[in-house]
């Protein structure tokens, strides 16, 4: 799959499988094409040329049945300012097809998973960074989705809330598939099974974790 | 459907969650109130031609405030990428929106209800021309409240989504006097094209069905583009 902006290459030939309910680590610096891979995962792009398939749909023709499977948080962790944090999770519960009856329970499952209960009535834009984070995973797993995309999960977090969020991506592991993406070598490195590492739009490797004792030493061999 | 009316719900808490709304109501009522006072006491004739007038071009002058933060605002912030990567067609996403905002500017007009009531009360008002102005106003606010969401899909700057709003608004408004400088049978096009052209014939009570077409297909046209706008990924 390619991606490209006029005369732009964005991501090249990029061929790559993730196995279901495994946490897949995409390292790169900034400008890799981190981002733009996750938003084709996630249908807000679609390929220039190639397949895509999320969760055994068709990204392209059978878009809106992919978007059913998959929760998706952006990397500004984008929240309705003006909507208390129930209020959001309810709105975006409905939004992915959940019943009025399932919505309740769903959202007060979400908001226990993620300890969101002290800010469950709070206006969104109040919200610390770290809140508005936990707020942005728990409004992509209000419908079980089978693939979670997660566009660099930590940015901006203090330490404590990063060790949070890695536990809780970690407890994700298994019921959900992962796709995390980083810049960071040692967040990937403690929170993934796998990784790719993309460089200027190129995938140029994927190895298991396990297998790779020093990371940073096959990263800078890629680079 | 459903889509529809979780989306609609939430563009509605936006917009009366928020003060510009209450904004361009509050003004555009004050300065109907003004307008009318001053026509009534100035002709002592009871007719509400003048006011229709007025409303069509604060309509034109308010919308933009309305509509500018409808797609531009979602996209500076993000929140775009959740609606659209969320399982809902992009032609919800943009009909929630200007029913939101349309809504609210039908609620603006029927504010003016009041001076149809001063008129029968201290007169005997042409309930015909009062009929077809009130639809007159009610076709030009749904194009220009599509033009609106057309110009802030384009951008994501809110003041630039305005400006191209109100500048498209003002091109199609004086169209006709444009029309005069152009041959044939380019003149004839141009002139169809014209915004108060066919608003006029409304507002006086004559309705017909070309001028109804043009302010719906026109609204139509507006929206489609949106949401191919949208689309483009």
């Amino acid at each position: 799959m390619s991606k490209r902006y006029g005369a732009t290459v964005a991501l090249a030939s990029l061929d790559l499988e993730i196995e279901r309910g495994e946490v897949f680590g995409l390292l790169g610096p900034n400008g890799s094409g981190k981002t733009t891979f996750i938003r084709l995962l996630s249908g807000y792009l679609l390929p220039t040329d190639g397949q895509l398939e999320v969760c055994g749909c068709d990204a392209v023709q059978q878009s809106l049945e992919a978007r059913r499977r998959i929760g998706y948080v952006p990397e500004a962790a984008p929240l309705y300012g003006y909507m208390r944090v129930r209020e959001f999770l309810s709105f975006m519960a409905r939004l992915r097809g959940l019943s009025d009856r399932a919505v309740r329970d769903t959202v007060d499952r979400v908001i226990a998973a993620l300890a969101l209960e002290p800010v469950a009535d709070r206006l969104t834009r109040t919200l610390s960074r770290g809140f508005r984070q936990r707020t942005a995973i728990a409004q992509a797993l209000v419908h079980d989705p089978e693939l979670l995309i997660l566009d660099e999960p930590a940015n901006g977090l203090d330490p404590r809330q990063i060790i949070e969020i890695r536990a809780l991506i970690r407890g994700l592991a298994g019921r959900h598939t992962v796709l995390m993406s980083s810049h960071v070598l040692g967040e990937v490195a403690k929170t993934a099974d796998r990784v790719g590492i993309l460089l200027d739009g190129r995938l140029r490797g994927v190895r298991a974790i396990a297998d790779t004792p020093d990371l940073e030493e096959w990263f800078l061999s890629l680079a | 459907m459903r889509s529809l009316g979780i989306l609609l719900r939430k563009e509605l808490l936006a917009t009366f969650g928020s003060p510009i709304g209450y904004t361009v109501a509050a003004v555009f009522l004050l300065v109907l109130g003004y307008t009318f006072s001053l026509t009534l006491f100035a002709t002592k004739v009871a007719n509400l031609i003048y006011i229709f007038h007025q409303m069509y071009v604060l309509t034109i002058l308010l919308v933009p405030a309305l509509t500018m933060r409808a797609f531009a605002e979602e996209r500076r912030n993000d929140t775009l990428e959740l609606l659209l990567t969320a399982p809902v067609g992009e032609i919800w996403v943009v009909l929630a929106k200007f029913l939101a905002v349309y809504g609210l500017v039908l609620a603006m007009y029927c504010g003016a209800f009041v001076y149809v009531g001063v008129l029968e009360a201290y007169g005997s008002p042409d309930w015909g021309p009062i009929g077809s102005g009130y639809l007159a106003l009610v076709c030009h606010a749904a194009l220009i409240v599509a033009i609106g969401l057309l110009m802030s899909s384009l951008t994501e700057n809110q003041v630039v989504a305005a400006a191209l709003t109100l500048g498209a608004s003002l091109m199609l408004w004086f169209a006709d006097s444009v029309a005069y400088l152009l041959p044939a049978p380019i003149d004839s096009v141009v002139l169809n094209l014209s915004l108060i052209g066919h608003f006029r014939p409304m507002v006086t009570g004559s309705v017909f069905v070309s001028d109804i077409g043009y302010f719906v297909s026109g609204a139509l046209l507006a929206l489609f583009l949106t949401t191919r706008r949208l689309a483009e990924r």
